[in-house]
């Protein structure tokens, strides 16, 4: 070999390192470029579930879920309109993921280590962490799950519920007096005619459930959640700058949440000295440019959806009709378990 | 010289074809699995999280989250090798693949998260500032501190917050601020404040220090958010997935209940989420690259998160710190980990 084409390999190398390094950075298979080029985002949702994910009469999506495409729309196009929601069942959400038809899959999916993993996908955040919880006629004056020792329970048969339901009762030394029925509408049927004193699902069926009774009002959901049912958006493996927007787009609005910045105040927030403020809405640093993004995607995001209570609130919450209580969806300092690393 | 130059030409190509590779094949594991050891970035030093003992033996909270991973790949806790870091040098040694991953009491912030080109994703510890206190002033709660002076280190974001948390909690602040660590906790400790305030993992090290430690307590609080915990390079989904589930099985073990010392008795166990857990049911070693009794092994070598926790820095250990938010979601405390299954 030459010293001529020794030259030139080295030359080549470098290039090639550099395109390399740059790689890792900016992966082959850019989500971001394509959402980009496209002009909007295809976002994986349900076919209908109140408060999370459902279509009006005119065909408008709303709900938690959907929220979450809207904040990434916000934050990439600085409209949160630019979303196509692809309805999914759920037995073609993942597959629908994989083959790359949508770009997150925002559709009230646990997630689990099988998930997590053989299916090549990764959980961004959990915006909603869902879990087995108790309703209970007010005239009970029930106030915890642990005043239950004793009491009648509705259960679903076979479920998993049934066996969490032991568990927590076994754990907590309460006597338990389980009533069984084969499918979800006949127990929720058995204790709105009085078979039981309390029935048992995960907490957002609770909540569903309630406002199809007779008299909403006369039940209410004790605060105890007794299992895990994290939920949260996905993407495909091998993007990880597109992981890290979804990931830090749900950070945004809990940020923003923490240090009182709303979709009203946003545009006076701008004015804020405080650090933390700024460098959310920035005014300060290049957190946006670090994704991808511009630097003013926290601010986009506040602006167009506003932070997560609110989104909590509006779709969820006491302002909407599930009118489920914030629980352990409250930020990690109000008792509850939202919790988003600092943007620094 | 032109010799040297082809070689470099070819361990640059070769390190070209193994990164292009990386976004799609399982590289970490393979290598570590191949190399029989897990380098490890730990600390230079950090009593309860890193650090050597007389005999060059690696203790702490940290130290054991790398040995729990060489306990899920290898069924074997000692097979890492820890190599020290400073603060400086750490996510270099990390981007260059010197080390597999980094567990060196490191905050997950939205810079190294992102522009780093790492990923973070498991906080194996929520620190974040907190209060010092004489136990004679008789304060259960940060909140009882309005009027009290407070030693603090000038210019820090320790002391914007401080400001923050008062002004937010509508509370008098006499902030007594000092230019080092060392004055501050010095003038704290000859009673020129009734508080002193920095990261509570520093307040219950600082602790140990002071004239009399059993004199002073640390409040409940926690102030601002420092989450700590172990960092891994962009392009290896699969050894992200592995680090950071080597910790939800030793969280899921705490909070079902399987111990070091009856791990052996709960393979027998006929509860699902146990089975799942110690893999006599399910395949969720094998998805992770590993082998179904993955976190049998880690329990088995290493413990739960309960019990590394309170060994390295808990109750049973010097520091003495309290689960806090360290502690279980269904216990007061943040840490959750999403179920096997």
């Amino acid at each position: 070999m030459t010293l001529k084409m020794a030259g030139i390999l080295a030359g080549l190398t470098g290039f090639l390192l550099a395109s390399g390094s740059a790689m890792a950075q900016q992966p082959r298979a850019s989500t971001l470029n394509a959402v980009k080029a496209r002009g909007v985002l295809n976002c994986g949702v349900g076919t209908g579930l109140a408060g999370f994910a459902i279509p009006d009469a005119q065909g408008n999506w709303s709900g938690l879920d959907v929220d979450v495409c809207r904040a990434l729309s916000a934050a990439i196009f600085n409209d949160p309109t630019k979303v196509k929601f692809v309805s999914l069942s759920a037995k073609d959400r993942f597959t629908a993921l994989q083959a790359g038809e949508i770009d997150v899959l925002s559709r009230n999916t646990t997630w689990t280590s099988s998930r997590d993993t053989s299916l090549g996908l990764n959980f961004a955040a959990i915006n909603y962490y869902d879990g087995q919880g108790f309703i209970v006629k007010k005239t009970a004056k029930v106030a915890s799950a642990l005043e239950l020792g004793g009491a009648s329970v509705c259960v679903q048969q076979g479920t998993t519920t049934e066996l969490n339901l032991a568990d927590y009762f076994r754990a907590n030394k309460l006597e338990l007096k389980a009533v069984t029925f084969a499918t979800n509408d006949e127990t929720v049927k058995a204790y709105e005619g009085g078979r039981c004193d309390a029935f048992t699902t995960d907490a957002s069926g609770l909540y569903a459930e309630r406002l199809r009774m007779e008299k909403p009002d006369d039940h209410m959901v004790l605060p105890q959640i007794i299992s895990k049912e994290p939920l949260g958006p996905s993407v495909r493996h091998g993007d990880d700058q597109w992981y890290d927007i979804v990931r830090w787009t749900h950070y945004a609005m809990v940020t923003a949440e923490e240090i009182g910045v709303t979709k009203a105040n946003v545009d006076e927030q701008l004015k804020s000295a405080n650090p933390e403020i700024k460098r959310l809405l920035g005014t300060e640093g290049k957190h946006g440019e670090a994704l991808g993004l511009t630097n003013d995607w926290g601010y986009r995001i506040v602006k167009h959806i506003g932070n997560y209570g609110e989104s909590f609130d509006r779709n969820v919450g006491v302002g909407s009709r599930l009118g489920i209580a914030r629980g352990v969806n409250n930020l990690w300092n109000k008792g509850g378990l939202q919790y988003a690393p600092p943007i620094r | 010289m032109k010799k040297t130059m082809i070689t470099v030409a070819g361990l640059a190509l070769g390190a070209l074809a193994a990164q292009s590779a990386a976004a799609q094949t399982p590289r970490t594991l393979n290598a570590v699995k191949a190399r029989g050891v897990l380098n490890c970035g730990a600390n230079t030093g950090l009593a309860g999280f890193g650090q050597t003992d007389a005999q060059g033996n690696w203790t702490g909270l940290d130290v054991e989250y790398c040995r729990a991973i060489a306990a899920a790949v290898f069924g074997d806790a000692t097979k890492v090798k820890f190599v020290p870091l400073s603060a400086k040098d750490r996510f270099t040694a990390i981007q260059s693949g010197e080390v597999d991953v980094l567990v060196r009491n490191t905050t997950w912030t939205s810079s190294r998260d992102t522009s780093l080109g790492l990923n973070f994703g498991a906080v194996n510890y929520y620190d974040g500032q907190g209060f010092l206190v004489k136990k004679s002033i008789k304060v259960a709660s940060a909140k009882e501190l309005s009027g009290a002076s407070i030693c603090v280190q000038q210019g820090t974001t320790t002391e914007l917050n401080l400001a923050d948390y008062f002004r937010a909690n509508k509370m008098e602040l006499k902030a007594v601020t000092f230019a080092t660590n060392d004055e501050t906790i010095k003038a704290y400790d000859a009673g020129r404040c009734d508080a002193f305030t920095t990261d509570a993992s520093g307040l219950y090290a600082e602790r140990l220090r002071l004239a009399k430690p059993d004199d002073h307590m640390v409040l409940p609080e926690i102030i601002s958010k420092e989450p700590l915990g172990p960092a891994v390079r962009h392009g290896d989904d699969q050894w992200h997935d592995v680090v950071n589930w080597v910790h939800y099985a030793m969280l899921t073990a705490e909070e079902l209940g399987v111990t070091k010392a009856n791990v052996d008795e709960q393979l027998k166990s006929a509860n699902p989420e146990i089975k799942r857990l110690l893999g006599t049911e399910g395949k969720h070693g094998e998805a992770l690259g590993l082998t179904t009794d993955w976190a049998y092994r880690i329990i088995k070598n290493v413990g739960n998160y309960g019990e590394s926790f309170d060994r390295t820095v808990g109750l049973g250990s010097q520091l003495k710190i309290n689960r806090g938010v360290n502690n279980l979601w269904n216990k007061g405390g943040l840490q959750y980990a999403p179920p096997i299954r």
